[in-house]
């Protein structure tokens, strides 16, 4: 562009301001094509980073939807905890609001220290959480110096409450606070640290709909973080209402007859499948986990070796014991191995396939027919059984009847418990089935394995001659009022004649109202129908059985297994209890004692 | 007098005045609702720079570059003071306090500057070892002064003259290499020996901004935040939260573009571009017949003018270091606008001398 030449004529200077005119003309085109790559390309990008500088969205936490009972009566609710917060750049002299702090929460001065001090990288605008559940009291007190104490806020945030306490705590189970490897679970959908998750039970298993939504206040902030105004508001909407098929009163019931027990109750309302009453034992507060949080408390829970977290109801696994008899029975007569005539010598003791086998009666039933075989609960009976049936044809009734797989009950955590067969014994232990295993499943012991809650599924279809229930702890989901979903009652027919069933009932209305193992559960006029069982925890053929079942977690399990009336049956019932010993001495009674309530006997 | 009129550059003036103007109006937004009221302080500039403008209008221009030389050195000596006496506003000596108005010497001396410049530059067609020299010297000096202010926008602005002298004649190849072997030591000494951390955060923060986020980096990504945010028709004049909310640093002087982009949007800025180019359009191509110092003059600062109005806006958009460069005419700073109508004066009196001869 430099201009060599000593004489300069015009035309040279012409050439210079065309070059000089060119240079400027490619530069602003050059520059509003960046503007316009800016402004216009990438404004959409830039926008959203100019909307979140000056916005703050404070989420504001929706309330969980209430748990009913059948009859509409709350189960869990939400009461309001009061959180304080400290606003540091609001404090005119930080260790005032700390000592204030100490004197609030009860804490002492290392510990609000402590607190403060991790949010150290935060604007001085940030609410620093330092207590939850501050009392009522001195929320207001503080709320009523809120000019004198700039610094301190405090937040309202709803939290559930149990209002009967350790009351169906394993129908309800809890909610809690989200810990942090379970946020990196939910954090797609939406959960945010401190948001309160189901974490058992009717909680857990409802989470979707208990959650509500969470509502947000948007606010405009500046440079320094300071909040100008607020934008938008959107309320939180609360979580559905879940009304459970539980009626509190019998739940009431139950739980007091069988406090200080260990086991599990349940009752089923034939009808349609309800469960009126779940009761577990021994069980726990789940208050206690809402409220603040003590470590110490937590450990001593889990560690506790009666477990009260766990629900035994369809969680725990164990020998049905002569209650598999039932199924047993079924088998035989569809295969027509047997029929209700059919006769047995009880001698109280055999040999089969050179193992003596024991009656729980030592000096023997004498002849029996199946009727007889079942009001006695006679082993040596079913043994006989057991060498004339196939464990196959066995496992092909017991499936029928939902042993084996879970009954998909409304419940997180189900277990399916176990219905051995050959491939199953071959597999999993690598050893061959044995006949002798067949006769031990015959009396419902060996590998056979059940949940309570097959147990009360199995009753019910034999009361209900072959209608399998489907069992649901939930009624219905509301919302503001409206029903947004019933659940209809449900039945799966199982291929079994009623003729069988008949003959079984037969046998289990005996065992109530004739001789049997049941009769302390008798009520007259009610016509209960029922079957004992006592599973086993050791083999009685251990030659250490009489020293260890004097320890009490080698006492074998009570059941008594039932339903009521014979005819039109209205309730099943299982009742199972831990190391109870002689099941008609211990689970009858308690069924005689709830069939009461139920029929309105102790109303008068 | 009538012919005065009639050759007096009414567009190129209305151009600048509408500059200026805009400018005010954009130094309210940024300032407006703060306990600094700009705009009011940057209108009575104005007043002031106009005043001057026509007073330096009609002064003989030939007495005006004469006296150029004394004028540059007694600014010289002022700078020389300055950096022991001079008033420290952040962390610089770039202002002298007279009690109403801050005076910022270097923003004055590029007029007394150019001047030389234009007549050293009439003197030979060639840039050769006693030329180069010579340049340096003139440029060289207020340079370092301004530098060590330490002030280095307007070091930046000053050392462009060079370049500027560059594009203008030819200069032997050997002196060339020896110019970029100087730079690239000079820049090599600076970096390590004179720069402080600060300093040299700003200018390397401008290539990744994301990495200097909290930092150095903030201004740049903050401002295209801004400009970006606006859109094709921006926010409304008061309503851009990046400005209003203070997200943008030093809105009111270097990056006055960024509030222009952010409430004007594409159009605002266009607009703005438009009076630049219409400025560089009338002022470049003026009636000229011969490159005596007034060619070389009215050259050297419209150049001037374009590289400030280039680099600012490269600047807000974070394609150059951020400096501290003042949009001309737009950007708050009593200082610069007077200086700028100066030029202006005598490149408008210029023009008007051709015309009439």
């Amino acid at each position: 562009m430099y201009i060599e030449k000593r004489k300069v004529s015009p035309e040279n200077i012409r050439q210079l301001f065309i070059k000089i005119n060119i240079l400027v003309i490619i530069v602003f085109v050059a520059l509003l094509f960046a503007f316009w790559s800016i402004q216009i390309l990438k404004n959409q990008h830039y926008t959203t980073l100019s909307v979140q500088n000056i916005t703050k969205t404070l989420e504001v936490k929706a309330p969980r939807g209430f748990i009913r009972d059948r009859h509409y009566r709350i189960m869990a609710e939400n009461k309001l905890h009061f959180n304080l917060f400290l606003i540091k750049e609001n404090a005119k002299d930080i260790q005032r609001s700390i000592n204030l702090a100490c004197s609030l929460t009860g804490q002492d001065e290392k510990e609000i220290r402590r607190r403060i001090d991790k949010f150290r990288d935060f604007p001085g605008g940030y609410t620093i959480p330092l207590e939850r559940s501050l009392s009522l009291a001195k929320a207001i007190y503080v709320e009523s110096h809120a000019d004198e104490w700039p610094e301190f806020i405090i937040d309202i945030e709803p939290a559930r409450a149990y209002p009967h306490n350790d009351l169906a705590s394993h129908v309800l189970g809890y909610a809690a606070e989200l810990g942090p490897k379970e946020l990196e679970r939910v954090k797609d959908q939406g959960y945010t640290l401190g948001d309160k998750i189901g974490k058992s039970g009717i909680e857990y298993q409802y989470e979707k709909l208990l959650r509500g939504k969470p509502g947000s206040t948007v606010m405009t902030r500046d440079h320094l973080g300071l909040v100008r105004e607020k934008l938008s508001e959107k309320k939180p909407e609360i979580g559905d209402c879940i009304v459970l098929t539980i009626d509190l009163e019998l739940q009431i019931f139950i739980e007091n007859l069988f406090k200080d027990q260990r086991g599990t109750i349940a009752v089923l309302d034939l009808a349609s499948g309800d469960i009126l009453a779940l009761v577990g034992k021994p069980n726990f507060n789940p208050d206690f986990f809402t409220s603040s949080f003590d470590p110490q408390a937590w450990s001593a829970l889990v560690d506790n070796p009666d477990k009260p977290l766990h629900n035994k109801f369809i969680q725990g696994n164990y020998s049905p014991g002569s209650v598999f008899k039932i199924v047993m029975t079924l088998a035989g007569l569809e295969e027509k191995l047997i029929e209700p005539t059919t006769s047995v010598y009880c001698p109280g003791t055999v040999k089969i396939y050179n193992d003596i086998r024991r009656c729980w009666n030592p000096d023997g039933h004498g002849r029996m027919n199946l009727y007889q075989a079942i009001e006695n609960s006679c082993n040596i009976y079913f043994f006989t059984l057991g060498k004339r049936i196939d464990i196959e044809v066995i496992e092909h009734y017991a499936r029928l009847l939902g042993l084996g797989e879970r009954t998909g009950i409304d419940l997180p955590n189900e277990s399916s418990g176990l219905v051995p067969s050959r491939t199953w014994k071959w597999e999993k232990r690598g050893q061959k089935w044995f006949p002798g295993d067949t006769i031990s499943i015959a009396i419902g012991h060996g590998m056979l394995t059940v949940t309570p809650v097959q147990i009360l599924q199995l009753i019910g279809t034999v009361a209900l001659r072959g209608k399998k229930p489907n069992l649901h702890l939930v009624k219905r989901i509301e919302k503001n009022g409206k029903v947004l979903q019933e659940n209809t009652p449900r039945f799966t027919q199982v291929p079994i004649s009623p003729g069988s069933f008949e003959t079984v009932i037969e046998g289990l209305y005996r065992v109530v109202n004739g001789q049997g193992t049941g009769r302390a559960a008798r009520i007259d006029g009610f016509d209960i129908c029922g079957k004992t069982g006592t599973g086993q925890i050791i083999s009685k053929e251990k030659t250490e059985y009489r020293e260890l079942v004097k320890q009490t977690r080698f006492i074998p399990h009570s059941w008594f297994a039932s339903f009521a009336p014979r005819v039109n049956p209205r309730v099943a019932m299982v009742i199972f209890v831990e190391n109870g010993g002689d099941a008609g001495a211990v689970a009858a009674p308690l069924a005689r004692e709830i069939y009461r309530q139920i029929f309105g006997e102790n109303k008068k | 007098m009538r012919n005065w009129f009639k050759y007096f550059d009414k567009p190129a003036f209305f151009v600048i005045l509408s500059l200026a103007f805009a400018g005010i109006i954009l130094i309210y937004s940024a300032s407006h609702g703060t306990d600094r009221p700009y705009y009011l302080k940057q209108s009575l500039w104005l007043a002031v720079s106009v005043l001057a403008f026509f007073i330096i209008l009609r002064l003989n221009t030939e007495k005006v570059f004469q006296s150029a030389l004394p004028i540059y050195f007694i600014l010289l000596v002022m700078l020389f003071f300055q950096l022991f006496l001079g008033h420290l506003t952040a962390g610089t000596r770039s202002w002298i306090k007279t009690g109403i108005f801050d005076i910022q010497i270097s923003e004055f001396i590029k007029i007394p500057l150019a001047i030389i410049l234009a007549r050293a530059l009439t003197k030979f067609p060639i840039i050769g070892w006693k030329e180069y020299i010579r340049l340096i010297a003139i440029i060289g000096t207020p340079f370092v002064l301004i530098g060590m202010q330490p002030d280095l926008g307007t070091a930046f602005m000053i050392s462009s003259f060079f370049l500027m002298c560059l594009l203008l004649k030819k200069i032997r190849t050997i002196i060339l290499i020896f110019s970029l072997i100087m730079v690239l030591g000079g820049i090599f000494t600076a970096w390590n020996y004179v720069l402080k951390p600060y300093q040299k955060n700003r200018l390397i923060s401008f290539v990744n901004p994301g990495k200097y986020q909290k930092s150095a980096g903030y201004q740049i990504i903050q401002s295209r935040i801004a400009i970006g945010s606006g859109g094709i028709a921006g926010k409304g004049y008061l309503n851009g939260t990046q400005s209003q909310y203070k997200f943008l640093p030093t809105r009111h002087t270097d990056f006055i573009v960024s509030v222009l982009g952010e409430e004007f949007g594409f159009f605002g800025i266009t607009f703005i571009f438009v009076l630049f180019f219409l400025l560089f359009y009338r002022q470049f191509n003026i009636p000229q017949q011969k490159t005596d110092e007034e060619f070389y003059f009215v050259y050297l600062f419209n150049f001037l003018i374009f590289f400030q109005f280039l680099i600012n806006i490269l600047m807000s958009i974070g394609l150059f270091p951020v400096l501290g460069i003042p949009l001309p005419f737009i950007s708050y700073g009593g200082s610069s606008l007077l200086a700028f109508f100066t030029g202006e004066a005598l490149i408008f009196r210029i023009k008007i001398n051709n015309l009439l001869t």
